[in-house]
């Protein structure tokens, strides 16, 4: 089976996650548009160099999931722990406080500011209060040319409006700002979707740098080739609720398949 | 800002400057209106030599001031992506506001000020208030400028009209600043913006970046060249009107908020993507009501300067042209109406194009509808220029 033969990032210390630091845990998160159900008493965890992948088809409430965990949205019921302590996540700046950093499907960049304008989006480094915030620039132009080389996102210009970039640079700048703030978890919704072969390789490469950084990851993608070779776990969810779970390497991409559609039931773990 | 840089003699990217940089930006949405303006002026000056006299150039000024004043609060509001029809009617009870106390209670000039800035803010608070409950800002504003016209009637005396001449509300128009005093500050300004350029290079420097002196210098020149010669030529009467000054720190104190602040970055950040702006962190619904308060504070001023200049206030204040005169000058002067484009000097160069269509038909004794034909032309012709220069072609965009 070609999927089979796909190189994997062997990394044996990760084996043993379980003993690492829960760095983000969800329990019983539940949450309810009217009376419709988009989670049901979810329990999910992320611990210190951890990926975990987060699989469902259409509808499985891995939206909503995005929605909670980044602060969009808050749950109808249950718990979300960041480094063991409850926290209430009622916008996307106490996510941001709290060390999650959310990669959105459409990249959420504002089309009419630059590059650097976008990666300190909501984090300038500005001056004291009495010169009106001023925006630090230059600080920000370094730093942001540093991370973005250091991930070879290369543009033409710091100065360009990014809606006059390429759909890789765009995503490049959006998977950049996740290493501005520095965050404990960041949450990657779709991270590989409508990208190129070579754009995709650099994202998930990324992905093992963020592990390898020691932070907690959460990848929601529907590319079974992504999830199997980024992954060590991998959490199935179906009509709101977990379904399944397995570690990596101890599953088979139908075993996926079976998981996400509901063909044969497995047992919850 | 009336500066242009040639592309030509643009550094390469990798070495391109904050302050190259901050005036290509600037001026690359302003091209089109200046050339507009070059083609207004160039016309009405080939009918008549006194069009580009310093008499009517001073006249001029003075005649844009309240327009140019409104569209500055208009473009903040344009910014993040909402729309405001009833500033202009604000502008009005404002300057009745201020007149009632100053004229009619005999209460210092500065209470007047005061309370009209505050009454501004405080509809212009409901205002945003209703928007951020979902009402769009259209339907909301076209609703407060009718309300506004009743209120109006509410706040004049009984017999509808305060008369400010020869009282202190009146001196707001008609102080002229010395010449003297006048070159004094647009060198204080010259130098003020040399010393700011001079240490944002000397930031760069300091952790590395290139930058070179010329950045300093020769944008310093042309803002020298810009304030001596404006000091020049409309010191020529009687001193530089009071008005002017209002303005010039009007917007001076806009530009310095909306491309050196955070703040700056956040209501263009509103403007661009909401969605993202929110996901960002930026509370979107607190830039809305700043947009909104800022405004607020614009209407009233340009009320008081208009009420000083008009001496008085009567029902028709705010009403006539210049509500659509003011959105009009914002959108002509290159601020988009979907948000997140375009810059404060917009409601100065699109209020000067307005106003020298009015002020030279008037100068030239043509009737009325030309103006009102010029000016509509003038109005989709800049938006179309603009579109064309975005889309880099004159050929149909595939939208």
């Amino acid at each position: 089976m070609a999927v089979d033969s796909e190189p994997q990032f062997s990394d044996p210390s990760h084996d043993g996650s379980s003993q690492g630091i829960p760095l983000l845990e969800l329990t019983k998160v539940s949450k309810y548009f009217g009376g419709v159900r988009a989670l049901h008493e979810v329990d999910i965890s992320v611990r210190e160099g951890e990926v975990v992948a987060l699989v469902g088809d259409n509808g499985a409430g891995k939206s909503t999931l995005v929605k909670i965990v980044s602060g969009v949205e808050s749950p109808s019921a249950g718990e979300v722990r960041v480094g063991g302590e409850t926290v209430r996540l009622d916008s996307p700046r106490d996510a941001a406080e709290a060390g999650i950093h959310t990669v959105f499907q459409d990249l959420s960049l504002c089309d009419n500011l630059d590059a650097v304008q976008n990666l300190f989006l909501g984090r300038e480094r500005h001056g004291r209060l009495w010169s009106g915030r001023r925006v630090r620039r230059h600080l920000m132009e370094e730093e942001a040319l540093r991370v973005l080389t250091s991930l070879s996102v290369k543009l033409r210009s710091l100065t360009t409006p990014v809606a006059a970039l390429s759909g890789g640079q765009r995503q490049g700048i959006a998977i950049c700002r996740a290493l501005i703030s520095d965050p404990a978890v960041v949450l990657l919704d779709e991270p590989t979707a409508a990208l190129g072969v070579s754009q995709r390789g650099e994202v998930l490469d990324l992905i093992h740098r963020l592990r390898e950084q020691g932070r907690g990851v959460v990848v929601i993608s529907h590319d079974m080739k992504d999830v199997r070779q980024v992954a060590d776990r991998v959490v199935v969810l179906r009509l709101g609720s977990r379904v399944a779970e397995f570690r990596r390497g101890a599953y088979t991409p139908s075993d996926l398949v079976s998981a996400m559609t509901g063909a044969a039931e497995p047992t919850n773990d | 800002m009336t500066v242009s840089t040639s592309p030509s003699g643009a550094p390469p990217a990798a070495r391109r400057t904050l302050v190259s940089r901050a005036i290509e930006s600037a001026t690359h949405r302003s091209i089109p209106v200046l050339v507009v303006l070059a083609i207004i002026w160039a016309i009405f000056y080939s009918q008549s030599s006194a069009y580009l006299s310093f008499q009517n150039l001073t006249n001029l000024t003075l005649q844009i001031v309240t327009t140019a004043i409104l569209a500055l609060g208009v473009v903040f509001v344009l910014l993040v992506g909402e729309i405001d029809l009833s500033s202009a009617v604000l502008s009005g009870v404002c300057a009745a506001v201020a007149a009632g106390l100053v004229v009619n209670s005999g209460l210092p000039l500065t209470v007047g000020i005061a309370a009209a800035v505050l009454a501004g803010m405080a509809v212009t608070f409901i205002e945003a208030q209703v928007i951020m409950f979902g009402v769009p800002s259209l339907i909301v504003t076209l609703g407060g400028m009718v309300i506004l016209q009743g209120l109006i009637l509410v706040v004049l005396p009984p017999e509808f009209t305060i008369s400010v001449a020869a009282t202190p509300f009146a001196k707001i128009a008609s102080t002229t600043i010395p010449a003297g005093m006048s070159y004094a500050l647009a060198a204080a300004g010259t130098v003020a913006f040399a010393a700011y350029r001079l240490f944002q290079r000397r930031e760069q420097v300091s952790t590395g970046s290139s930058a070179s002196v010329a950045a300093v210098v020769v944008p310093s020149l042309v803002i020298a060249a810009a304030l001596f010669g404006g000091v020049f030529t409309l010191t020529r009467q009687r001193g530089l009107p009071m008005p002017l000054l209002i303005l010039a720190v009007m917007l001076l104190i806009a530009w310095y908020a909306t491309t050196q602040t955070r703040y700056g970055i956040h209501l263009y950040a509103v403007g661009g993507d909401r969605e993202a702006a929110q996901r960002a962190g930026i509370p979107v619904r607190r830039m809305v009501l700043y947009s909104f308060l800022v405004l607020g504070a614009c209407a009233a001023v340009a009320g008081m300067v208009d009420a000083s200049r008009q001496l008085g206030v009567s029902v028709t204040s705010g009403s006539g042209p210049l509500m659509l005169n003011a959105i009009a000058a914002a959108v002509v002067g290159g601020t988009s109406l979907f948000g997140g484009r375009g810059s404060i000097w917009s409601a100065l160069l699109g209020a000067l194009v307005i106003g020298s269509i009015s002020n030279g038909v008037q100068l030239l004794g043509l009737s009325t509808e030309v103006q009102y034909f010029a000016t509509g032309s003038v109005l989709i012709v800049a938006v179309a220029a603009d579109v064309a220069l975005a889309r880099g072609s004159l050929l149909p965009g595939r939208r």
